[in-house]
């Protein structure tokens, strides 16, 4: 094997992988995609910024750089100036993306020992990056306009936020003319009520593009809501429904988006249960949705090929911001993440607790007579604050659990990194979990 | 029976404090050195023997000597204190070659350095011939990669240029005397003297003056760094064809096994020499 692994080499072709970077609102992904291109880059320079790669590697050569962007149309991710915002003092966190981005790394791993007389392997990462809020629009791909109308109508039920909308929809007459000054009034009713689950701190949220337009002039036949009933409405809020699954299918087999070999799903989970059990059972609703629609084994109709399952050979559940709960929890963290999903049975999958950024350092803190590991870490305006945030469940929280009063998460700020970002962010697991995703490639 | 679980907590503990600093970077995990192997071991062994009983013997002539008529002692104490200067003298040079080899990867290293980069840009410029015109464009940048990139583009390029010269006329020499030479085992010979050579001249072209065991230092390097630069087999074919588009050395490329060979290693040499020189990485 290892003489296969050298004479890669020898094919003057740069390998690429193109690694789908998607998660649910505000888990991380910018944070991620900054802390890899840093990290890689200083990899690059000679420094073990990423142990676990490597070892991995067991010493042979690795230059890293940025590659170019050509005359690409897809815009590229800025991982410069995001690490540079973190580096300030004090420290910016990089803004969320909204829009599809791309993070291209160019790698040479040369070979060690009676091989390194051969040429140094070329492979390109390209991490693309996916809005949060697009990726829940993914199982609408295999849909039915009445079937997510009755679903999420019935979702709502749950919520005071929603009490307008679901006072417009069920007040309308049966065999409702489609009047355009009703559809709209609908459509912004539902956006409204999505906005003001969206603060609530929910995450299954649909269609995602409601909440972050595409660029450019919003397309007519965007402008529906969940509706039952039957009609000259409903045949036109179904019609558009379709335009948008097929105008979503359309965009994703882009050239840009098809090939996509590896994919990271993030969710912010210590959030989600701090925020309590209603939106904790709705990211999980949500990841447990887009779980399964990676995980089709057939081909759907709807599904654009770099979502067919046999595109994407590994994918990586990852729980974000594992740098809130000290060292001991993590293991737990990573239970409670492959829990929350139905495995894909076509791809190798894992779950991961981590951090893009650490930000704290663990101690053990003795609270009501009794030690615990907890994590210490700067807060803007308040300094160095100790934080125990309970224990961290391995499983999904039943009643009893959440009898119990849960995380709390402080507002951390990163650790001080070199002028213009360009030394190493500090990390956790997140060398582990590029191994995982590029083992059979290094 | 309930556990009873500790609530949550957030405390402030140095409201003064500033941010954390990251910890360092964990040791890579790297394979035990296996020390000194039974090769080492017989080798040192000999060195000792060598150089341990040629002193004695020194010492017992120059005593034998003393002991024969006194000036008879302090001629043959000259003549071997001139000796081992003159030894002392290379093993010196070898060494301060050697240290100037090591200077090159700490110069990179800075060269890597957002916080040193200037520094050493300006270090390396010093020691080359006619790069004073570079020093207001590098006081004009604080981009560490634009230094680089002006770097990559001055004295950088101008000395590979060079090298690539000096590889491509070696190139032409071992196609004709590769197609003069009789016995292919003369062949082996010539072109590990003229890679040598190649070596030597190409090191020159850095500020570098190898003697014996500083060229093989370099030769060392020189094949490490060719995991760099022989994965740049395409510009390697274009000065392949630049050397092959004369006439007569396409003949003999033609009519010679071996010809095209032997310069294709020159100019993958000379190349790699660079690189092994240069505290500039070459571009991927």
């Amino acid at each position: 094997m290892q003489i296969l692994e050298a004479a890669r080499g020898l094919i003057p072709v740069r390998r690429r992988v193109r690694i789908g970077v998607t998660g649910l609102r505000r888990s991380g992904k910018t944070s991620l995609l900054t802390s890899l291109a840093v990290n890689l880059l200083a990899m690059g320079r000679g420094i073990p910024a990423l142990p676990e790669l490597s070892g991995h590697l067991a010493g042979r050569s690795l230059r890293v750089k940025l590659a170019p962007a050509g005359a690409d149309a897809m815009p590229r991710f800025d991982a410069t100036a995001k690490a540079a915002s973190l580096a300030t003092d004090p420290p910016q966190w990089p803004h969320p993306t909204d829009t599809v981005s791309l993070l291209a790394v160019d790698l040479d791993i040369g070979q060690a020992g009676m091989f390194g007389f051969l040429p140094a392997q070329g492979l390109r990462l390209e991490f693309l990056d996916y809005p949060g809020e697009w990726l829940l629009d993914l199982p609408l791909l295999a849909q039915n306009f009445t079937d997510w109308s009755e679903s999420t109508l019935r979702r709502l039920e749950a919520f005071p936020e929603a009490r307008d909308v679901l006072g417009f929809v069920h007040g309308l007459p049966k065999g409702v003319a489609a009047d355009e000054d009703l559809v709209a009034s609908g459509h912004r009713l539902y956006v409204d009520c999505l906005r003001a689950l969206q603060s609530r701190g929910l995450s299954l949220l649909q269609p995602g593009r409601f909440l972050m337009p595409a660029p450019g002039a919003t397309p007519p036949w965007q402008g529906f809501f969940p509706f039952s009933g039957s009609g000259r409405m409903a045949s036109l809020l179904q019609d558009r429904f379709d335009a948008y699954v097929r105008a979503i299918k359309q965009e994703l087999q882009q050239p840009g988006f098809a090939g996509i070999d590896r994919l990271i799903v993030i969710a912010d989970l210590l959030s989600a249960l701090h925020a309590g059990r209603v939106a904790f059972d709705d990211a999980a609703q949500a990841l447990a949705l887009v779980a399964a629609a990676l995980g089709q084994r057939r081909p759907l109709p709807l599904l654009p090929s770099w979502l067919q399952p046999w595109g994407i050979g590994r994918i990586a559940f990852v729980a974000t911001k594992a740098d809130h709960v000290a060292s001991r929890q993590r293991a737990n963290l990573a239970s409670l993440m492959s829990k929350l999903i139905e495995a894909p049975d076509h791809a190798d999958w894992r779950a991961f607790a981590l951090a893009s950024i650490n930000c704290t350092e663990d101690f053990v803190w003795t609270l009501d007579g009794r030690p615990v590991s907890a994590v210490r870490g700067h807060v803007a305006g308040q300094g160095v604050v100790r934080s125990y945030p309970g224990e961290v469940p391995n499983q999904r929280p039943d009643l009893a659990d959440w009898s119990h009063a849960f995380l709390s998460l402080p507002n951390f700020s990163p650790k001080r990194l070199d002028p213009g970002g360009r030394g190493t962010i500090p990390q956790i697991e997140l060398d582990r979990l590029l191994v995982f995703l590029l083992e059979d490639m290094l | 029976m309930s556990e009873t679980r500790i609530a949550p907590r957030i405390e402030i503990e140095n409201p003064v404090a500033g941010r954390l600093i990251p910890e360092a970077l964990p040791a890579v995990a790297t394979a035990p050195s296996p020390g000194m192997g039974t090769l080492g071991l017989i080798g040192a062994g000999l060195g000792v023997l060598v150089a341990g009983l040629s002193a004695l013997s020194i010492g017992n002539f120059i005593a034998d000597e003393f002991a024969r008529a006194p000036w008879l002692g302090w001629v043959s104490s000259a003549v071997a204190a001139t000796g081992a200067g003159l030894i002392a003298t290379a093993a010196w040079r070898e060494l301060r070659f050697i240290h100037k080899l090591d200077a090159v990867d700490q110069l990179r290293a800075d060269l890597a350095d957002p916080n040193r980069a200037k520094d050493a840009a300006k270090t390396w410029l010093r020691t080359l011939p006619h790069s004073a015109d570079l020093a207001p464009a590098l006081d004009a940048v604080n981009d560490p990669d634009a230094i680089l990139a002006l770097l990559r583009a001055g004295p950088a390029k101008i000395i590979a240029e060079q090298a690539q010269a000096l590889g491509r006329a070696a190139a032409m020499q071992m196609a004709a005397i590769t197609a003069a030479v009789p016995s292919p085992a003369l062949d082996g010979a010539i072109v590990t003297l003229r890679g040598i050579r190649l070596v030597r001249q190409v090191a020159g072209l850095y500020g570098f003056r190898p003697s014996t065991f500083g060229t093989i230092a370099l030769v060392r390097r020189t094949l490490l760094s060719g995991v760099y630069v022989t994965s740049a087999n395409l510009v390697v074919d274009m000065m392949m064809k630049a050397v092959t588009s004369n006439a007569h050395v396409q003949t003999l490329a033609g009519d010679v096994a071996g010809t095209g060979t032997a310069a294709r290693r020159m100019i993958v040499l000379a190349r790699a020499t660079a690189a092994a020189c240069s505290p500039v990485s070459p571009e991927a």
